[in-house]
């Protein structure tokens, strides 16, 4: 509920109390230039961009500046006033407040004049700086400023390439001292390992001493930098911002299940970096290391073809292959494994098959085992949906899924010997699992990536990655989010729920989901939470494979 | 054949007026004459010509008077070209095949922009960034490209990667144009090939003018890379 209103340009916009005036116009849509303000960080207002002009409260003068200004007629500088500019990222609102932004031509000045200034030392080495293209000081430049440099000495030289860390280097010229990194260590991370030395323009951003720049957010320090002082390992030199597009996508890493962009080269197919996104609910502004470095799964050891007995097949072919091992086993010792790194659609695809058609009462998870956590954005459970499996079992009556462990156990005392498996990834020794999958009379894995799992299977079929098809994830706060299909699919691949669907069909029971929708329409029936689209965008075709 | 279409200008103020097309002058007949009527003596005459040149010609090849055709043929009318032996000089703004320009050390001026590749409209330009090894000076500081092809087939000449390039690292001065080749892998033109070319006068001469560190223009840097 909003406490008041303000008016931005002759715009009435709400704020809440104790707002800031560029916090309540960032929640309107309206751009007040800033660099060193940031949403999710305090503000310091040190770079002087959002100066607006705010009036008076009724009754009181406006505070005015005596000021020189040159007269081009007179050709000699006149006495003249300007208004005192209030910087819009430390100026709470009040009830009534008016504020002048783009329409003031003192405002306008002004920003002409700061940006001028930021700009006297830079050395404006753009070609070769992983920020252009997405660089503040070139919007504004072309927003704000369009005047050529007026000063023509050298400017100050600062170092360039300080390793920081093991993921980010520094150049002292292109910074602008706004100090996000600094604010993102001491209030994100919670790990003051950044400061900076000297003043004005030798001013610098150093790291502690015998410290380096190690904390598990330290990737955020390149993502709010505004220019291209920070710039990380990973996309350093690897790729021009204007040639990557981008899709909403959600972090694989952990069960937070951060909200993310992905950024990839159409030419190539390949994604290139992550950038958070937006989430107050979920991550806030912010995403972990490790996470950020967590893109490279989309093509780093994938399962490309389906193979059968270790050679490779086609995908008919392996679902073929798939239907003569299977069949008339459905019932008693056949089982099913879902995944935890799977969507809620492949895990519901291939739940919905075992209980509806083969009478399968009890499954098992594949999971990655447990890791680290924090309290800030790390979960310890390190699936992406872990809570969407127990949900599907839910709505299914599948009852509580079992462990891997328990299904190596349940192998060795015979009580399974046939099995689907969904995912890539398990929780317990992998050489014993592979050994006990191995003794498997019939195993079917559907795989994202290889590993013991589809070197264990008899059948193994590709299944496309979170990054290639639309998904739904439920995250630790069981929150339900839908990521983009971002990359066209790698190989032989096919969504993990179309591959459960044909091999279904294959299996002779009457599955008529013809394609996304149908799907979606029985999770619904189901009792599935209707989640909102990632996008609108619907790419799906049935896979070749699924006509059976 | 009368072509002249009917003027329609006074009654249709509206159209356009239309073109007129007078009729053909028609070239008159050569007055026939008894040396044109009998045809030796007009045969005799050309073939006069043509030995005439003959004979001048070859006398010119045998005591090597033959006039550079390049340079003298514009008061004589058309000379024989002998291609590819003989060549007409280029335009000196010419563009020919690519070249990179080095550095005096010897390095190459490219920074791995992809301004170029960017500004490319027959995208025939593919690069590799890459970063200076450990211990060079530009390492941290820019980056250099490990691969630099330019698919010469795809080319088209237009200029547009000199114009875009802030290094003034890529040239199209070499004077040379694509040369036909056996096989599609050959208009391939890679770094190290392009890097070798020269300018159409043999020389390596490039306008740039930024200091570079290890330049001894260079301001250098107020404190150590590595220490802080």
């Amino acid at each position: 509920m909003a406490d008041g209103k303000i008016t931005i340009d002759g715009r009435e916009i709400p704020f809440d109390k104790g707002e800031t005036i560029i916090k309540a116009a960032y929640k309107a849509g309206i751009d007040i230039p800033h660099y060193c303000w940031h949403p999710g960080l305090s503000a310091p207002a040190n770079c002087r961009m959002c100066l607006v002009d705010v009036e008076p409260p009724p009754g009181r003068g406006k505070m005015m500046l005596d000021i020189l200004e040159y007269d081009k007629e007179l050709g000699d500088y006149v006495p003249a006033k300007k208004p005192k500019l209030q910087p819009a990222c430390q100026m709470q609102c009040a009830d009534g407040m008016v504020v002048h932004s783009d329409e003031s031509e003192d405002v306008k000045r002004a920003r002409a004049a700061v940006q001028e200034l930021l700009l006297l030392n830079h050395p404006v080495d753009c070609p070769i700086c992983d920020q252009a293209g997405e660089c503040d000081l070139q919007d504004y430049w072309l927003e704000h400023q369009r005047t050529s440099k007026r000063m023509h000495q050298e400017p100050v030289h600062k170092p360039k390439g300080v390793v920081f860390g093991e993921t980010i280097v520094y150049d002292g010229e292109r910074c602008i001292m706004c100090t996000r990194c600094i604010r993102v260590s001491a209030e994100v991370a919670k790990d003051p390992v950044l400061d900076m030395r000297q003043r004005g323009n030798r001013n610098e951003i150093m790291v502690s001493q015998g410290r380096e720049l190690d904390h598990d957010y330290s990737l955020m320090t390149e993502h709010v930098c505004p220019v291209g002082a920070l710039t990380s390992n990973h996309f350093r030199f690897k790729a021009r911002v204007w040639f990557l597009r981008t899709g909403r996508s959600v972090c694989q890493g952990c069960a937070t299940g951060c909200n993310a962009y992905l950024d990839y080269d159409p030419r190539d197919n390949k994604p290139y970096r992550y950038r958070p996104r937006d989430n107050e609910e979920v991550n806030g502004y912010w995403m972990c290391d490790a996470g950020m470095l967590s893109y490279p799964e989309a093509y780093e050891g994938r399962l490309l073809h389906a193979h059968v007995g270790g050679d490779d097949a086609t995908v008919p072919e392996a679902i073929d292959a798939a239907k003569r091992q299977l069949e008339g086993h459905a019932a008693g010792k056949t089982t099913v494994v879902l995944s935890a790194g799977h969507s809620l659609e492949d895990n519901f695809a291939l739940a919905f098959v075992a209980k509806r058609f083969m009478g399968i009462d009890e499954v098992y998870v594949a999971r990655r085992p447990d890791g680290d956590e924090d309290d800030i954005l790390i979960h310890k459970d390190k699936n992406p949906n872990t809570a969407g499996v127990a949900k599907v079992c839910e709505l299914l009556e599948l009852g509580e899924p079992k462990s891997f462990e328990q299904l190596v156990a349940a192998i060795g005392d015979g009580a399974v010997d046939h099995a689907i498996s969904l995912g890539s990834a398990i929780d317990c020794d992998e050489a014993e699992a592979k050994a006990a999958l191995k003794g498997l009379k019939g195993y079917v894995a559907i795989c994202t990536h290889e590993g013991v799992m589809s070197d264990a299977a008899q059948i193994a079929l590709p299944a496309c990655s979170w990054a290639e098809v639309r998904g739904t994830f439920i995250n630790a706060k069981g929150i339900a989010q839908k990521t983009d299909a971002v990359l066209e699919k790698y190989g032989e691949s096919f969504p993990g729920w179309q591959l459960a669907a044909a091999l279904g069909r294959a299996l002779g029971y009457k599955i008529d989901w013809r394609g996304r929708a149908d799907l979606e329409q029985a999770m619904l029936e189901a009792g599935a939470p209707a989640t909102p689209e990632a996008s609108e965008e619907d790419t799906e075709a049935p896979a070749e494979g699924a006509e059976s | 054949m009368s072509t002249t279409a009917p003027d329609l200008s006074e009654n249709k103020p509206w159209t356009k007026r239309a073109v007129r097309y007078d009729e053909p002058a028609v070239i008159p007949r050569p007055k026939r004459t008894a040396g044109v009527q009998t045809y030796i003596p007009a045969w005799a005459k050309g073939t006069g010509i043509t030995m005439k040149a003959f004979f001048v010609n070859f006398k010119e090849r045998l005591l090597g008077q033959k006039r550079d055709p390049v340079l003298e043929n514009y008061d004589g009318g058309l000379t024989t070209l002998e291609y590819p032996e003989e060549k007409r000089p280029y335009p000196e703004r010419f563009r020919g095949l690519h070249r990179l320009t080095i550095r005096d050390d010897g390095s190459m001026r490219c920074v791995a922009c992809l301004c170029c590749s960017t500004a490319c409209p027959a995208q025939c330009i593919h690069i590799v960034p890459g970063e200076y090894p450990e211990g060079d000076a530009r390492r941290g500081y820019e980056k250099y490209p490990t691969e630099f092809v330019i698919d010469e087939l795809r080319c088209i000449f237009c200029g547009f990667c000199v114009e875009a390039c802030p290094c003034d690292a890529i040239r199209m001065d070499t004077g040379m144009h694509p040369v036909p080749y056996d096989s599609r892998e050959q208009f391939i033109y890679r770094r190290d090939l392009m890097m070798s070319f020269t300018d159409r006068d043999g020389e390596r001469h490039s306008d740039n003018t930024r200091h570079e560190p290890g330049d001894p223009t260079h301001p250098g840097v107020t404190r150590k890379h590595d220490k802080h």
